[in-house]
């Protein structure tokens, strides 16, 4: 019998299972493969659909958005869950730096600025307020980073900037330059020196230089300082294209906490059903070779992602559904509203709202308005009421809502009304 | 030109590349194209380059050759994309069109292989593969890596041992029929592993029947010998369908063996008959069955403490049962035991692959991660449920690597 | 207004008119081609790549059916290149009315179609996705043509006997002098320009746009335009054509065309061919109708939809698009109009463009006292892409290198080529669209090229985009080259919001093919290439980048999809 059990190995099933490690539960991580972390730059974004700070973004959303996964848990919730990932960043000694009163405009491999709360501090020099020339450098044989595009694109916008290429120092590889490959490149010092050396001949008057996302894998931060005192400027990392060297870290330092608490991830495991008596899921199937797996489990935590996660999952027909314990999901809009005409409409397209509705405890919400299940928390993009991407909030709401969902789990069953 | 009869496993297999959504999370986790260039992934060797192939066409490329297996593709994948299966498709049409070289022939062979050199004629069989000239002259010949590790031939057979020991004291109360599936590792190399596995089984109640079994045929499989690796299955199908159907079920300590019986030869081979069907459910990895008697209270708990903390390494093809880390549930429950989990995505031996004399040094340098953390572990002694892997690690590592089942039958105080 | 003399100008750059261009140039008429778009901007790059047997037509337009039976021959012969030989069948499926199949025999022996019956077994052999059920089965040598690769070996064959080819050239008006017409007026839209165009003649090859443009010479030209949509299936379910076999109706079709294999098609009149939506209805009708052939086809993955325009001339009133004949019409304006100097030649299908650019082209040098007979169903089109990538000596396995020789040897095109040149290569780190193995050498090769305005252009050159992700990958590598390639090209002056404008329009041209199939993966894969332009690279808070309507392909007169 598990304590716990989390669905999911995002940023949010990753948050959620820190926080029951962290109580004793032990939870085990069951997850299909790897999340979003994967994917995306490794910032953790609070709000940037308009540019109020997140703070105050926040506050507003509490009250005029109810419904919002912000608002089920609260600004204090997420200044928490901000407070324990920096502190476990901090202790794995990949620090994240940053906070709720303002957010930080980065510069994007295509050179636009990104509003973010939270960031590895790999990339902190990139912040366009500091000021300072900026070198954008790269690899011709990177095929995911492109510095003159950014360089005049940050120029188009009156941040002094330059692209330049780096000759790639003769290594063992000759073909395959993904960001992983570069990656293990920077971890070695003798590469890293090489680097380091054309980017203070590229260097010019700026002040600081951005490189793609891929400063090493093992020691970033010390890649960072090599690649500083060989070029006298600052040096920043800049996300791209998935896989996400930067993600990647994330993953690895939330999994490493994760399992020194006493938690365990079971990555290849797709949970694909439930079983309950009442509104209390007692068991778990996830996949296996010939049969299922079952798990008896006292809490569970669903962080299975929306429709890029898989967590969500649509078909021709129109219908919408959660995919491992098969919740009831919440779409305001039928099939033919899905789609915006315009890819970038800044409303964002109605289908990503769709997710499975929570109550303040993030329970999951039946039709009738009534929780599912007693034990269950559902977190991160799974959750029905926003389209996070266009916010600029999906990893905010990611990490807040998993730590909120694993803390409220944690106390499940322990107070007297049993009610949690 | 079609490599297999078509079925709807086989429809699934290849249809399941539409759940490819680009993302490259299998590309940044593939241990192989990690460290070489001669492999180019699992998104392109898989689901990208499938859909350029071509039932009725030639095979247009053949790094897919350089896939080794491991299926840490397929436990990444977020979507579903069963991208190892593909490439051993892609290989298997390359081999059918090839035709298949004489040393993956014989590497894949080990119940001939182990046949040959296990029993009195061992010491001798040991000396000539540890003789220097000859691995030159096997490189050199047939392409075995001379530095490869080949794993000591036992001077006894696991089935002949078991022919020969007493019969068990019998415990009171009825007992619960088990077959152990030794596979050809233990019956030839190792079988002090299946006299553990016998010992802790018995130790548990259970009464364990050795019934006529076969290779399970994964040798045949990755090197894309289907035709061999169906008549293999077929056998043991026909020697253990009498016990799955009976519910009885079949346990193994091979996690290869036991992942071939459950999914690797229906799924590969398209093979879906209800008897390959019964095999598949009622297979077992030992410490997955062990797992299932503590939840149900009925694995003994009269452990002897272990004071050590030991490095364990779940092997690929356990991860690929999708059923966690049971041999961790066990051993957790011996006081004092600590085992701390590798992290390290794979040895690289991947069965006969880091045999081959051009991906040897691919599987030392896929499996270098291991084998650091292994010796800065600062313990002679690791921890490892797959034998090819155990010898992988003694190669690259310098240590002597157990099967969990041995630990789990000292902590019994079990005299094997 | 700059000007220009020819002998014959070719208004439409499509199959037609490529094919008309090549046929002047080959009898060494002096000809210019103006095209509103890029080359197979219309209907020749919006159709399923069917190279028919005739097979389709042989009960209910004999005629037709002849035609396609003898041109496959012939276009099998000179551009094996842009064709794959798939072959096709025809299957009774339990939906269909047994009755028929003794009739298309007997029919396909009467209009020359090569037809065999295979047992049902071996047809489902070679194609096991095909419904089980199906009673009878009939092979015939249906195929797959590259009608992008097939237009620009016309043209690139026609330049190399002096034609002119103008790409987004829109003729604003026709000159016309008394009962003659001597030339015509068109815009640049790049440029903006206006270029003044003398000639003896003017080859109407517009297609579905036959009626405007004629009606700018004060003509009436009725063309009725049949939409027709079609839905590309994400990897090839069937590696032959598969058509039903009963009378040609909606959605009983399948095509494997490079990595894709497309459901078709709808037949909707639309009242202005540079306007019209697909439906959720067309869509569902498609597939609801595949399941026929493909039991399970809803539930793999689409990958987009798209819609084409038919010319179909209507001579007398039909009652439905489908009983208008497939056959072509040449309209001579003098005999019919009498007006000289123009001849518009619509309706006919893609396989038959050759022979209705004989049949023009022939009037044509008649009136110019041109007596050199027609060569295009002699002379081989040579293929004018790079020469195939040397192969290098195998390093381990002959075979393997003789199987990929084999592909790239072959005078048809095979699946596997793009593969077995990116192995010969070892180019593969070297992919831009990973998708489709288009390399950044071809890339670049195509953004050098003339006349290419934006990455949709690209796409047709090279199938940038065409995969799974539908660009999510791609666009932003294909952008910035695109940059980099222009800069060094133009300096640094250009500055980047060109590149975000074709990369926010190729992003856009993508999602409107994608929303009427977006669900189950392909919905997750859309998703997925949100969170990177949104999330990771934030284009849309790119200066510039919401896409300006005025630039070149947003233009409402080569704009052919209203949404």
């Amino acid at each position: 019998m598990h304590e716990a059990i989390v669905i999911g190995a995002g940023l949010s099933g990753l948050m959620g299972a820190l926080a029951l490690a962290e109580a004793g539960l032990r939870p085990l991580v069951l997850a299909k493969g790897h999340g979003a972390t994967h994917w995306a730059s490794g910032t953790i974004d609070l709000w940037g659909k308009d540019e109020r700070s997140p703070r105050d973004a926040l506050r507003s959303i509490v009250t005029a958005r109810p419904e919002h996964p912000y608002a089920l848990i609260g600004v204090d919730a997420v200044a928490d869950a901000l407070a324990r990932f920096r502190a476990v960043t901090e202790a794995a000694r990949y620090p994240y730096v940053g906070g709720m009163d303002h957010s930080v405009l980065l510069p994007t491999a295509a050179g636009a600025l990104r509003p973010v709360a939270l960031l590895p501090i790999t990339m902190a020099a990139g912040d366009v307020r500091a000021g300072g020339e900026m070198v954008i450098a790269g690899f011709h044989e990177l095929r995911d980073f492109y510095p003159p595009l950014a360089a005049a694109n940050l120029a188009a916008q009156g941040i002094a900037a330059r692209g330049v290429y780096l000759q790639l120092p003769p290594v063992p590889r000759v073909r395959d330059f993904g960001p992983r490959t570069l990656a293990q490149l920077f971890d070695d010092p003798a590469f890293r020196k090489q680097i380091g050396r054309q980017l203070r001949q590229q260097r010019g008057s700026a002040t600081r230089i951005g490189l793609p996302a891929v400063l090493g894998v093992r020691d970033p931060l010390g890649v960072v300082a090599d690649l500083q005192l060989l070029s006298g400027a600052q040096v920043f990392e800049i996300p791209t294209l998935p896989p996400s060297v930067p993600g990647i870290r994330l993953f690895n330092v939330l999994r490493a906490a994760i399992e020194r608490s006493g938690g365990r991830l079971q990555i290849g495991s797709e949970v694909i059903r439930a079983e309950g008596v009442g509104h209390i899921l007692t068991t778990l199937c996830s996949e296996a070779a010939a049969r299922e797996q079952q798990h008896r489990v006292r809490r569970v935590l669903l962080a299975t992602g929306g429709i890029a996660g898989g967590g969500i999952r649509t078909n021709d027909a129109g219908l919408v559904r959660e995919t491992a314990l098969d919740l009831p999901v919440r779409m305001d809009v039928n099939h033919a509203g899905w789609f915006a005409p315009r890819f970038l409409d800044p409303g964002g397209h109605a289908i990503y709202a769709a997710g499975v509705a929570a109550d303040d405890r993030l329970r999951p919400l039946g039709v009738d308005g009534w929780p599912v299940y007693e034990n269950v928390a559902v977190a991160g993009a799974t959750l029905a009421g926003a389209d996070t991407l266009r916010e600029r909030s999906r990893t905010g709401v990611a990490i807040a809502t998993g730590w909120a969902a694993g803390r409220m789990l944690a106390a499940y069953g322990c107070d007297a009304t049993r009610s949690y | 030109m079609g490599v297999m009869p078509h079925d709807h496993i086989e429809l699934s297999l290849e249809q399941s590349l539409d759940h490819c959504i680009k993302c490259n999370i299998c590309t940044a986790a593939c241990p192989v194209s990690a460290v070489t260039d001669l492999f180019p992934g699992p998104k392109y060797v898989g689901p990208q380059a499938q859909r350029f192939r071509h039932e009725r066409q030639p095979a247009p490329d053949e790094s897919v050759d350089y896939c080794s297996g491991c299926r840490v593709c397929n436990e990444v994948c977020p979507t579903g994309v069963k991208i190892a299966e593909l490439n051993a498709r892609a290989r298997a049409r390359l081999v059918a069109e090839r035709g298949i070289p004489l040393r993956n022939r014989l590497i894949s062979r080990s119940e001939v292989l182990g046949r040959l050199g296990a029993g009195p004629q061992a010491p001798l069989a040991n000396l000539a593969l540890g003789f220097g000239p000859l691995r030159l002259a096997l490189e050199r010949v047939l392409g075995i890596a001379r530095a490869a590790p080949l794993p000591k031939f036992s001077r006894y057979t696991f089935r002949s041992w078991f022919r020969r020991r007493s019969a068990p004291m019998a415990n009171s109360g009825p007992r619960r029929q088990v077959v152990y599936f030794h596979g050809c590792a233990t019956n030839y190399y190792e079988p002090w592993v299946g006299r553990a596995a016998v010992a802790v089984l018995e130790h548990n109640g259970c009464e364990v029947i050795i019934a006529p079994q076969r290779c399970c045929g994964l040798p045949l499989l990755s090197n894309g010998d289907f035709a061999a690796a169906r008549r293999a299955h077929e056998a043991n199908v026909a020697y253990l369908a009498p016990y799955a159907l009976r519910g009885v079920p079949i346990i193994g300590t091979s996690t290869s063996c036991t992942l071939t019986l459950k999914e690797e030869a229906p799924e590969l081979l398209g093979m879906r008959s209800a008897m390959v069907r019964t095999v598949a459910e009622q297979t077992f990895d030992i410490f997955e069955y062990l797992r299932m008697m503590y939840e149900c209270g009925e694995l003994r708990a009269d452990f002897r403490p272990i004071e050590r903390t030991l490095p364990y390494h779940p092997p690929c093809q356990l991860r690929a049962h999708r059923i966690g880390r049971p041999a961790l549930d066990i051993l957790e429950l011996v006081p004092g035991l600590r085992l701390v989990e590798s992290h390290a995505d794979c040895c690289g031996i991947a069965g006969t692959y880091g045999l081959k004399r051009e991906k040897y040094q691919i599987g030392m340098d896929v499996g270098a991660p291991l084998f650091e953390t292994i010796r800065r572990s600062g313990s002679d002694l690791a921890v490892c449920d797959s034998e090819t892997c155990r010898w992988q690690i003694t190669h690259g590592a310098g240590v002597a690597a157990r099967h969990p089942i041995e630990i789990l039958a000292k902590a019994y105080g079990l005299v094997i | 207004m700059r000007t220009l003399t020819t002998d014959v100008l070719v208004i439409g750059g499509g199959a037609t008119g490529a094919g008309v261009l090549r046929d002047l140039a080959l009898r060494g008429i002096r000809c210019a081609l103006v095209e509103k778009g890029d080359l197979t901007h219309g209907t020749t790059g919006r159709y399923h790549g069917l190279l028919h047997s005739g097979g389709r037509y042989v009960v209910k337009d004999p005629q037709s059916a002849e035609e396609c039976a003898r041109e496959n021959e012939i276009l099998r012969r000179i551009m094996p290149h842009c064709i794959e030989d798939t072959g096709g069948l025809f299957v009774v499926t339990p939906a269909d009315d047994e009755s028929y199949a003794d009739r298309f025999v007997a029919a396909c022996r009467r209009t020359g179609v090569w037809v065999e019956e295979i047992a049902v077994s071996a047809a489902l052999r070679r194609e096991p996705l095909l419904n089980p059920r199906i009673s009878r089965a009939f092979a015939v040598r249906d195929g797959a043509a590259d009608s992008f690769l097939a237009t620009h070996a016309n043209t690139d064959d026609a330049r190399r006997y002096g034609a002119q080819v103008l790409t987004y050239h829109v003729v604003n008006g026709l000159e016309r002098v008394g009962d003659r017409i001597i030339g015509a007026v068109c815009e640049d839209l790049r440029s903006g320009e206006m270029v003044r165009i003398h000639c003896a003649a003017i080859i109407n090859a517009t297609g579905a746009w036959a009626g405007k443009i004629a009606a700018l010479a004060g003509l009436q030209v009725s063309v009725v335009a049949g939409k027709g949509t079609m839905v590309a299936m994400n990897h090839r379910i069937v590696n032959t054509v598969i058509n039903r076999c009963k009378m040609p109706d909606d959605g009983d079709i399948i095509v494997p065309i490079h990595t894709v294999a497309v459901l078709g098609t709808t037949d909707i009149y639309v009242p202005d061919p540079d306007v019209y939506s697909i439906t959720p209805e067309e869509i569902r009708l498609i597939l609801d109708e595949g399941e026929h052939l493909i039991p399970g086809v809803r539930r793999m993955r689409a990958l987009r939809a798209w819609a084409g325009v038919r010319p179909l001339y209507r001579e007398e009133d039909a009652t439905h698009d489908r009983d208008i004949p497939r056959t072509y019409r040449l309209l001579d304006h003098e005999v019919r109009d009498g007006v000289a100097g123009m001849v518009s030649i619509v309706g006919g299908k893609w396989t038959t463009y050759r022979l209705m650019a004989e049949e023009t082209v022939d009037v044509v040098a008649h009136r110019l006292g041109v007596t050199t007979p027609c060569r295009t169903a002699e002379l081989r089109i040579e293929a004018s892409a790079q020469p195939a990538a040397p192969l290098r000596p195998a390093i381990s396995h002959g075979s393997a290198a003789r199987a990929r020789f084999a592909i790239l040897a072959s005078p048809f095109y095979m699946l596997g080529h793009r593969l077995a040149e990116v192995e010969a290569d070892d180019s593969y780190g070297d992919l831009v669209c990973e998708c489709e193995l288009v390399t950044r050498e071809q890339l670049e090769a195509a953004i050098e090229s003339e006349g290419t305005a934006n990455l949709d252009d690209l796409r047709r050159d090279t199938r940038l985009g065409m995969g799974p992700c539908q660009g999510g990958f791609c666009t932003y590598r294909a952008a910035a080259i695109w940059h980099e390639r222009r800069s060094a090209r133009y300096g640094q002056a250009a500055g980047a919001a060109p590149a975000t404008r074709l990369l926010t329009h190729f992003l856009q041209e993508r999602w409107k093919g994608l929303t009427p199939t977006l669900w189950g993966d392909q919905l997750r894969q859309a998703r997925l290439d949100e969170l990177i332009y949104l999330e990771t690279l934030a284009v849309d808070r790119l200066p510039e980048a919401i896409p300006d309507e005025t630039i070149v392909t947003g233009h409402a007169a080569i704009a052919t999809e209203a949404g």
